[in-house]
């Protein structure tokens, strides 16, 4: 089956922000799913990245950004070495989270980390999940 | 001969058992590794998006550092250090835009020697002149494998250990352009020519949870035990890391891999420098096998080297 994408100015804006941001073109995915496929986190996601693309590619913009999927991705690029059409999803989630900055809360601060348990910690990964999933 | 090198944050405190052992396994191949003045955190992330350039501003102040004291190539262990400085050299070589962005910013440093206090500005634009090469690459390609079988004097006897990945060592392939990110071999060739027997197991490229590890720790247990598993049911004795974060979420997440995983029998997690020190003739004090969780001593049992190796 077929399927026209229709959009109207606002979800038009929402996408071309995306693609502007990631530097990727959304438009080239053709849902095979293999992104999902090899996600280490997809158990834990309410969307798989498929399902977050085909979204962009629709301009749903809210059902995007309320996503718990776009604090999960850690980033490890399984699904871009994989993607048959070269999309890099690693950047389009990270075009995403940037858009949502502005609008909310740090997804994860230096408040959630326990003095004991930065004791523990390598310093890379709190400047990591910071410099991803606070603003 | 000296060689620059990158330690990165967390090998300087965390994790100086990675630090100690290329530093030591370095000397015994006469190298001097010398670190860049001033360096300073790299990052951690390379910013995936395009407004977000000031996060490139860190790695390039760096990587001219270590031109302008007359280095063209510089070394990193840590695998985040390795994939933020060599996609940012990419950057600044291939991107006209960030190349200008990013130079007219740090053109406006301004260094003040801590003994002197003499001030240095006007920096030089930063062109992408250093190679940043993972200390992998550095022994493979530079030093040479058949140079450091001459050096071994102590013998693994084979023993068998998992060489692992993790994620940002091999993806995003054209960037990284380290080797095949499904199937790769540097790490594997590297832990032949140190006298173990490399394993050959399907998780040596997946990912260990990384910083998720913070956020939801539950779902690191799982993604580490994953590895741990596979390794340790293709016979691995040990497994073999370059990261400080893949350490961390192997090594220190087995206690919570245990109660979760009643069966789970652990497995040892190494610093491929520790491999390589120890078999140069390095003493097992310097390995900084105290920072592990999993104890690794055993691991590490004198034997000579035999004379004649094929």
């Amino acid at each position: 089956m077929r399927v026209k994408l229709k959009s109207g100015r606002d979800q038009r804006k929402f996408i071309e922000r995306v693609e502007e941001l990631s530097g990727e073109n959304v438009f080239a995915c053709y849902q095979c799913g293999r992104c999902s496929a090899g996600c280490p986190v997809a158990p834990e996601m309410d969307l798989l990245p498929n399902q977050i693309i085909r979204l962009v590619q629709m301009g749903l913009e809210e059902e995007v950004l309320r996503s718990k999927t776009l604090f999960l991705c850690a980033s490890c690029f399984t699904c871009e070495s994989r993607c048959p059409k070269g999309i890099d999803m690693a950047r389009v989630m990270e075009a995403v989270r940037h858009i949502l900055d502005p609008k909310g809360k740090d997804a994860f601060g230096p408040g959630e980390i326990s003095p004991e348990l930065a004791k523990e910690l390598p310093q890379q990964v709190m400047v990591s999940i910071f410099r991803k999933f606070a603003k | 001969m000296k060689l620059h090198y990158y330690p990165g944050c967390t090998l300087k405190t965390k994790t100086t058992a990675l630090d100690i052992s290329t530093r030591e396994a370095m000397k015994r191949l006469d190298i001097e590794l010398v670190e860049p003045e001033g360096w300073t955190c790299c990052g951690a992330e390379y910013p995936l998006t395009e407004e977000k350039i000031v996060g490139l501003a860190a790695p390039i102040r760096t990587l001219r550092q270590v031109r302008d004291e007359g280095g063209d190539v510089v070394v990193t262990t840590c695998s985040f250090c390795y994939s933020v400085l060599k996609r940012a050299n990419k950057a600044i070589r291939d991107d006209p835009l960030k190349h200008k962005r990013i130079n007219a910013y740090l053109r406006n440093d301004i260094q003040i020697d801590p003994l002197t206090k003499e001030r240095r500005t006007g920096f030089a634009d930063y062109d992408g002149e250093v190679k940043v090469l993972h200390l992998l690459e550095y022994l493979r390609d530079r030093v040479g494998y058949p140079k450091i079988r001459e050096r071994i004097t102590r013998d693994f006897r084979g023993l068998p250990v998992a060489a692992y990945y993790g994620c940002r060592l091999l993806r995003p392939k054209e960037e990284m352009d380290f080797d095949e990110p499904d199937s790769p071999r540097i790490f594997e060739d590297f832990l032949e020519t140190a006298g173990c027997a490399a394993v050959d197991y399907p998780f040596k490229q997946e990912c260990c949870g990384s910083y998720l590890s913070v956020s939801l720790p539950d779902a690191a247990t799982e993604a580490s035990y994953r590895v741990l598993r596979s390794a340790k049911m293709n016979g691995a004795k040990a497994i073999t890391v370059t990261c400080p974060l893949c350490f961390y979420n192997l090594d220190h997440r087995q206690e919570a891999i245990k109660a979760a995983y009643l069966d789970f029998p652990g497995l040892p997690v190494l610093f491929f420098t520790q491999i390589l020190a120890w078999a140069l003739g390095v003493d097992k004090e310097l390995l900084g096998l105290g920072e592990h969780t999993v104890p690794a001593d055993a691991l590490f049992s004198e034997q000579p080297a035999p004379e004649v190796r094929t």
